[in-house]
């Protein structure tokens, strides 16, 4: 058994009237990519900066590395890198000047840091770059340099908060690279995001959160198999009698048929071979269909069927 | 770690665009644009020089004569008088070897080719020649020469009333007060340098104050390193802006340069903590911030004279505690007590209001931006 890194336990937040955290708790362990996902203000950034010991909170207790978090918990903070949802870095300091700083904020041996401060400017890709200013820099690399100055000093947990929000594809995609290589290299992860895409793609447990509440927990597969809805068979079809469409709905694990005069739309729940069925019984009818897809179910329809609202579209 | 702390706030204040252009540039002008202003008033030398004149008599006077004699007498003559005839005085008039002619018959009157404060002296002391002709007049009647040559004196020392007389011999002119303003202003400029530690030190202020709040270095480290390489990059500007206005545009500020320096550095520390004490209250916007100390700065600069001389004065008369409580003033009453008296009682007294004021922003400052944790960021 893994020891545990980080222990949220009945955490609450509130300001004011608004209740940003509610009874929230968390169980985080050495090597996960723990992943927060939640439409914007659902309490991901809170959580963190409760975390790091930034925010007060009203309730609750917190546990890094098995012990208390503080302010003054200097010791724990060493081991923890942090990659902030703004860009943080000086202006007035170049790329290496600025990783060197807040590298320096951790590690004192300068020869040590000299190799750490190397060791992050090449991670990120930023070789080219490191006598420029970060004005000079574009988007994308602005966040590559965000993330060197969190890594610099090799944390062994690593918060990353919306590290890729307003970045050019080939800029997350390393980035989300990046983070699996240094999980790889032993550092537990924990990445807030609203999209749920990267979670799905890089996050070994994921914890979906909404209104400040924890709504699920577990692997992505755990995740998808609490939902009803395990595929989606999409067909086109200009003609579909209602005895086929009755027939359809009554085949194994089909629990919704959905039709809008050109698309037949197959909700199923669990279960193997649900198209060939579908697709046995048009056949059977003699009917003619154009194209046809099958989807498996994302962490959207998992938000989807829990809470009544996509995740995508949420609003602050 | 507090020395590197210290390195890289340092780099950061010098590379700042706000420091470079108000701590840097924006005295070096100001300061030459004053130069520019006073120059032809500024120079003790040529306000109090003898002035040039061409005198034309068209007939005799001796009452004129002698109060000519007076002035043109003695080694503070008022007047370097050339005795001519018109078209001569006029050459020597439009050549620019005379300010003026005076031409002496039943009264006097006065010719000049342009505007200036030699004019100036010159039509106050023609129209006062005429305002005496009467009392001089009746002296020679009783034969008192004397009394003549009196008169002639004191007409002299009228002219020679806007001198101000220092007890301690250096510079008395009225005008290097601006420059007392001026480098007052820098070091109160400072402020932004000051604002620029405690919201980067802040996590409810900015995202770097939240990162360095987030790393192992204890907030006192922080704000130490950056307070102390704050200070010194100021110090570094005020040393920049006397030796520019002292060695460059030759500003008189007395024997004592060397306490004109550490007066400087000092009022830079001002600065910083003012700014300081700024930034840890209240959670506005950096730029609102920087707006308010700036405009803030600005006014007590106003209060001190920079922008009117003798606004100073007139709070003095009216609201005396303006001056004793407003920083600006007392950095630049700090450089004038320098200057002016002989003993450093008054420019200690003032050196002390700035180490209690420093002092005061400083603790303050830190009792407002000591928390650890935020109630929301």
């Amino acid at each position: 058994m893994k020891p545990t890194v980080v222990k949220i336990d009945n955490l609450v937040k509130r300001y004011g009237e608004l209740v940003a955290l509610d009874h929230f708790s968390l169980e985080i362990k050495e090597g996960e990519i723990f992943g927060l996902l939640g439409p914007n203000g659902s309490g991901k950034t809170t959580t963190i900066n409760c975390l790091l010991s930034l925010l007060s909170y009203d309730k609750g207790d917190i546990e890094v590395f098995g012990k208390e978090m503080t302010p003054v918990s200097y010791d724990t903070k060493s081991k923890i890198g942090v990659i902030m949802q703004n860009v943080a870095v000086i202006e007035e300091l170049s790329v290496r000047e600025n990783i060197d700083y807040f590298c320096g904020l951790y590690v004192l041996d300068k020869a040590k840091r000299k190799e750490c401060v190397d060791w992050a400017i090449k991670f990120v890709g930023l070789e080219e770059f490191e006598n420029f200013r970060p004005k000079k820099l574009s988007g994308g690399l602005l966040r590559r340099l965000n993330i060197a100055c969190g890594i610099a000093h090799k944390p062994k947990l690593i918060i990353l908060d919306e590290p890729t929000v307003a970045v050019d594809p080939q800029s997350r995609n390393r980035i989300l690279e990046g983070i699996q290589e240094l999980n790889r290299d032993g550092a537990t992860v924990i990445y807030t995001s609203h999209y749920m895409e990267e979670v799905e793609q890089i996050c070994t447990r994921i914890a979906i959160m909404d209104k400040g509440r924890k709504v699920a927990e577990g692997t992505k597969d755990e995740l998808k198999g609490m939902i009803k809805n395990s595929e989606s068979v999409t067909i086109e079809i200009l003609e579909l009698p209602e005895e086929i469409r009755e027939k359809i709905a009554t085949l194994p694990h089909v629990y919704e048929t959905e039709y809008d005069g050109t698309k037949l739309t197959v909700r199923c729940s669990g279960g193997r071979h649900n198209l060939i069925r579908i697709l046995g019984v048009l056949q059977e009818a003699e009917l003619g269909f154009g194209r046809v897809y099958s989807e498996l179910p994302t962490l959207n329809d998992v938000f989807l069927e829990i809470t009544g609202k996509a995740l995508r579209d949420s609003k602050e | 770690m507090f020395l590197h702390n210290f390195k890289y706030e340092l780099k950061m204040v010098l590379r700042q665009r706000e420091f470079i252009m108000w701590l840097m540039l924006f005295p070096i002008v100001l300061g030459t644009l004053f130069k520019v202003a006073f120059g032809s008033i500024y120079s003790n030398n040529d306000m109090f020089k003898s002035i040039p004149v061409a005198v034309v008599k068209t007939s005799d006077n001796i009452v004129l004569d002698e109060i000519f004699k007076g002035l043109s007498e003695g080694e503070d003559a008022t007047l370097t008088i050339t005795y001519t005839d018109e078209a001569t005085a006029r050459e020597m008039l439009f050549d620019g070897k005379v300010s003026g002619i005076i031409v002496s018959g039943d009264g006097a009157s006065l010719q000049v080719a342009g505007k200036g404060i030699k004019q100036s002296i010159l039509d106050e002391i023609v129209s006062r020649c005429n305002m005496y002709q009467a009392v001089i007049g009746q002296a020679i009647a009783t034969g008192d020469m004397q009394k003549v040559q009196d008169v002639a004196k004191e007409l002299s020392k009228e002219v020679d009333a806007c001198r101000d007389v220092s007890p301690s011999a250096d510079n008395p002119d009225v005008y290097v007060q601006y420059f007392y303003n001026l480098i007052a202003m820098v070091a109160i400029c400072g402020s932004l340098t000051g604002l620029h530690v405690a919201t980067s030190s802040q996590a409810n202020q900015s995202e770097l104050g939240a990162r360095k709040n987030c790393s192992p270095t204890p907030k006192f480290k922080h704000l130490s390193a950056a307070m102390l390489g704050s200070c010194v990059a100021q110090g570094v500007s005020m040393v920049l802006c006397v030796t520019f206005l002292r060695f460059v545009l030759q500003i008189n500020f007395g024997g004592n340069l060397f306490l004109v320096y550490v007066a400087a550095v000092l009022s830079g520390c001002l600065g910083v903590a003012l700014g300081f004490f700024g930034g840890s209250i209240g959670r506005l916007k950096y730029e609102v911030k920087s707006a308010i100390l700036l405009s803030c700065s600005m006014v007590l600069c106003f209060l001190s004279g920079l922008m009117m001389g003798n606004i100073k004065g007139v709070l003095a008369e009216k609201a005396p505690w303006v001056n004793r409580f407003n920083p600006v003033a007392i950095i630049s009453d700090s450089f004038y007590c320098l200057n002016m008296y002989s003993d450093y009682r008054r420019f200690i007294t003032k050196v002390i209001g700035m180490v209690i004021y420093t002092i005061a922003f400083v603790v303050l400052g830190v009792l407002f931006s000591r928390r650890k944790k935020y109630a929301s960021l």
